[in-house]
C-alpha cells in the first residue's frame, strides 16, 4: 500500500460509520419486539420498524459487495434475519390473513373439485357396501360399528334405538360423548389428509371404512323402521361433519396427485404448493369439525323434532354448498 | 498423508476455514420480499430432536398434571357417589377431553401460529419456523407441516402398538419402525434439515441468533504510525478466505495462534525478519498491519468486480 495516498478510512469503514446508528436503532426495536412488547410500541416506532428494516436489508446487500469485514456482515445478516421474522412474523398481519381467509378457503376447495368428488365416491361406495354387507350377513354390523355403537347394537329394539336419537335423557353422557366424537373425527380427518403422502390409497381406504360404518348404521335403523328419524338425527350435524371429512380426503388426494404427477414444477416445488392449498382446506376442515361438535353437543339434545332437525341440517348444507361454490369468485365485468 | 502435511504446512488450510465460515455449513437461503437473499443457519437434527423431546415431555405432563390436580383437590361435591353422573363431573370430563384433544392435535399448531412461531421446546432450543418462500408464515403452512406428523410419527407407532397388542409381531412392526426411521431421518439428508412436513408446508426451521457488532479491525491511522510496508506481491499472496480466517484469529487474540499464523504468513510472503530480535514487530501488530493491507487491497479489487476467492484462485 503506498502510504502517501492511503485514505485514512476504507470505503467499507465510511459506509459502516454512516449507517451504524440505524442498525443499532433497529436492533433495539427488534430486541423489544422479541420480548413480546410489540403492542407497547409508539406509533412512531411502529412506522420506523419497517423503514429501518428495509435500510438494514439494503445495508446488507451493499456490505456484501463492498466490505470484507466478516464480523460486520455476520452482524448485519443476523440483524436482518431477526428483523425479518419480526416484520413478517405471523402476528404482523393477523387481521389481513383473516379477512382473506374465507374467500381463500372456498377458492382452495374449488381447486380440489376433482379430488372432492373422488372422496365423495369413495365414501358413498363405502356406505352402500356397508349396507349391503350388513343386509347380507348381520354379523358384519358388530364388526363395522362395534366400538362406537353406544347402545345401537343388533339386540336393540326400535324403541331403544329411538331413545339413542332423542334428547330426553339429560343424564346421559351425550355431551361428553360428542366431545369425544369431535376429537375422534378430527383425528380421522387429519389422518385422511396426512396419509395422502403415501400415494392416496390409504386416504381412499379410510374414507371407504368410514362410509361403511355409516352404511351399516343406516341399515340397522332402516331395518328397525326408524330410518327417517335416524337420517334427521344425523343430518343436523352430519352434513357439516361429513363434508369436513370429505374435504380432508380431497386434500389428501390432492397431495397424492401432486406427489405422483408434479407437472411442470419440480417435485419439491409442487409439494410445497400443494401443501399450501391443502393446508388452507385443512384449516377449514378443523373449523367445520369444531362447529359440528358444538351442534352435536347442543342442538342434538335441544332440537328433537324430526322436521326441525332436517330443516337445520338441510339449511347448513345449502349454506355450505353456496359458500364453497360462490365465495371469492371473480366478478364478471359487465360490458 | 499428503493432505495432512499440507495442513501442517499452512494453518489456513481448508479444514480450518470450513469451520469458521458459517455459509459453508447447513443453511437455508430465502429471498425476502425486498429481493435480498438472507441466509439462515438451519436448525440441525440434534437441536430439532431435542426440541421435539421437550415438547412431547410437556404434552405428556399436561394430562398427568390434570389428573393429579383432580385427585388432590378435595372437592366434597365430587366425593359423593350420587353426584358422579352430575353436570359438574360432566363439565370437568369435557374440559379434560378438550385439553387432551388440544394436546394431541393443536399443541404444535397453536404455538407455531403464535408471534414467536415456535413451540416451547423450540423456544428453549432457540429455533423457530419460517416460510421458505420468504413471505409470511401463514396458518395454512403451519397446519400442513404439523398434520404431517400424523404419518411421520403417530401412524407407525399406532400401527405397531395395535399389531403387538393383537399378539401379532415380526415384520409389520419392523415395517412401521423402518418407515418412522426413514421419514424421521429425512432431515439428515438435505442441507436445510427439512423434514417431510417442512417440504409440504413450505417451511423451514432455523436458528435466529444474535450477533454482536464488534469494532473494525482496520485502523489506518495507527497502521501509518507503525509503518510496516508490504510490496504488492506480498499483499497478493492471499485471497478473501484467508482474510476471513485472519480476522477470526485477530478477534480471538490467542497468543499461540497469533504466533503460529504470523510465522506462516512471514514465511509465505517472504517477509524479512530483522537480525536483532529487539527490532522484530510483535506478532499481533504485524498481523494487524497485514490484515489492513490485505483487506484494503481486496476491497479495492472488489469494487472493480475482481474478487479473489482464496489463495488458490488464479485471478490476480
Amino acid at each position: 500500500m503506498s502510504e502517501e495516498n492511503a485514505p485514512l478510512q476504507l470505503k467499507s469503514q465510511k459506509f459502516r460509520e454512516a449507517r451504524e446508528k440505524d442498525w443499532r436503532a433497529l436492533a433495539a426495536l427488534v430486541d423489544r419486539a422479541e420480548k413480546g412488547q410489540l403492542k407497547r410500541f409508539t406509533t412512531e416506532e411502529l412506522l420506523n420498524l419497517p423503514l429501518l428494516y428495509r435500510s438494514a436489508i439494503s445495508s446488507l446487500s451493499m456490505a456484501q459487495s463492498i466490505s470484507l469485514d466478516r464480523n460486520m456482515i455476520g452482524y448485519l445478516q443476523a440483524l436482518c434475519a431477526r428483523a425479518y421474522v419480526s416484520v413478517y412474523g405471523p402476528q404482523a398481519r393477523l387481521t389481513e390473513i383473516l379477512s382473506g381467509f374465507f374467500t381463500g378457503l372456498a377458492q382452495a376447495l374449488r381447486r380440489l373439485w376433482a379430488e372432492f368428488w373422488l372422496a365423495f365416491v369413495c365414501f358413498f361406495l363405502g356406505a352402500v357396501g356397508g349396507w349391503l354387507m350388513c343386509a347380507h350377513d348381520s354379523s358384519w354390523y358388530t364388526a363395522l360399528v362395534g366400538h362406537s355403537a353406544q347402545g345401537r347394537d343388533l339386540m336393540a329394539s326400535p324403541e331403544q334405538l329411538r331413545a339413542t336419537l332423542g334428547g330426553a335423557e339429560k343424564n346421559d353422557w351425550l355431551a361428553v360423548f360428542s366431545v369425544y366424537l369431535m376429537s375422534n373425527n378430527t383425528q380421522v380427518a387429519l389422518m385422511a389428509f396426512a396419509v395422502g403422502v403415501m400415494g392416496g390409497v390409504p386416504t381412499g381406504l379410510l374414507l371407504i371404512m368410514n362410509g361403511m360404518m355409516l352404511g351399516a348404521m343406516l341399515w340397522l335403523f332402516v331395518e328397525r323402521g326408524v330410518g327417517v328419524e335416524f337420517a334427521a338425527w344425523l343430518s343436523i350435524h352430519g352434513t357439516t361433519e361429513i363434508l369436513a371429512i370429505l374435504m380432508a380426503g380431497a386434500a389428501g388426494f390432492y397431495l397424492a396427485r401432486r406427489l405422483l404427477f408434479p407437472g411442470a414444477l419440480t417435485r419439491k416445488a409442487a409439494l410445497a404448493q400443494a401443501g399450501k392449498v391443502a393446508g388452507t382446506v385443512m384449516l377449514g376442515v378443523m373449523m367445520l369439525l369444531v362447529l359440528a361438535g358444538i351442534i352435536e353437543g347442543y342442538g342434538r339434545q335441544t332440537i328433537t323434532g324430526t322436521g326441525w332437525r332436517f330443516a337445520i341440517g338441510g339449511t347448513l348444507l345449502v349454506v355450505w354448498v353456496l359458500y364453497f361454490t360462490l365465495a371469492g369468485r371473480p366478478r364478471r365485468k359487465e360490458v | 498423508m499428503v493432505a495432512v502435511k499440507r495442513k501442517e504446512r499452512d494453518l489456513m488450510a481448508s479444514r480450518l476455514t470450513a469451520d469458521l465460515i458459517p455459509e459453508a455449513g447447513l443453511r437455508t437461503v430465502i429471498t425476502t420480499p425486498e429481493g435480498v437473499r438472507l441466509a439462515f443457519k438451519a436448525a440441525d437434527f440434534g437441536t430439532r430432536v431435542g426440541a421435539f423431546l421437550l415438547d412431547y415431555l410437556i404434552m405428556a405432563l399436561i394430562p398427568i398434571a390434570l389428573i393429579i390436580l383432580y385427585l388432590i383437590l378435595p372437592l366434597p361435591y365430587l366425593m359423593k357417589t350420587e353426584n358422579w353422573n352430575g353436570p359438574l363431573v360432566q363439565v370437568l370430563i369435557i374440559l379434560f377431553l378438550i385439553t387432551l384433544f388440544f394436546v394431541r392435535c393443536g399443541y404444535f399448531m397453536v404455538f407455531e401460529m403464535g408471534p414467536r412461531a415456535a413451540t416451547p421446546g423450540k423456544r428453549v432450543m432457540k429455533i423457530r419456523v419460517i416460510a421458505h418462500d420468504g413471505g409470511q408464515l401463514t396458518p395454512a403452512m403451519v397446519v400442513t407441516r404439523n398434520v404431517l406428523r400424523e404419518v411421520e410419527f403417530y401412524l407407525p407407532l399406532t400401527l405397531a402398538s395395535v399389531i403387538s397388542g393383537q399378539g401379532g409381531g415380526g415384520w409389520p412392526i419392523l415395517v412401521a419402525l423402518l418407515w418412522t426411521a426413514g421419514v424421521g431421518l429425512l432431515p439428515l439428508f438435505n442441507r436445510q434439515q427439512a423434514r417431510l412436513g417442512d417440504f409440504l408446508g413450505g417451511t423451514r426451521v432455523v436458528h435466529v441468533p444474535r450477533e454482536v457488532l464488534s469494532y473494525d479491525l482496520v485502523n489506518l491511522e495507527a497502521e501509518r504510525k507503525v509503518g510496516i510496508v508490504f510490496s504488492p506481491e506480498q499483499i497478493a499472496a492471499y485471497g478473501e478466505k484467508e482474510l476471513q480466517v485472519l480476522e477470526t484469529v485477530l478477534r480471538e487474540r490467542r497468543q499461540a495462534t497469533l504466533t503460529a499464523v504470523a510465522v506462516r504468513i512471514r514465511t509465505r510472503i517472504g517477509y524479512d525478519t530483522p537480525p536483532d530480535p529487539r527490532d522484530v514487530t510483535p506478532d499481533e501488530t504485524f498481523l494487524k498491519a497485514y490484515y489492513a493491507a490485505l483487506r484494503s487491497h481486496l476491497e479495492t479489487r472488489m469494487l472493480l468486480g475482481q474478487r479473489r476467492k482464496d489463495k488458490f484462485d488464479a485471478t490476480r
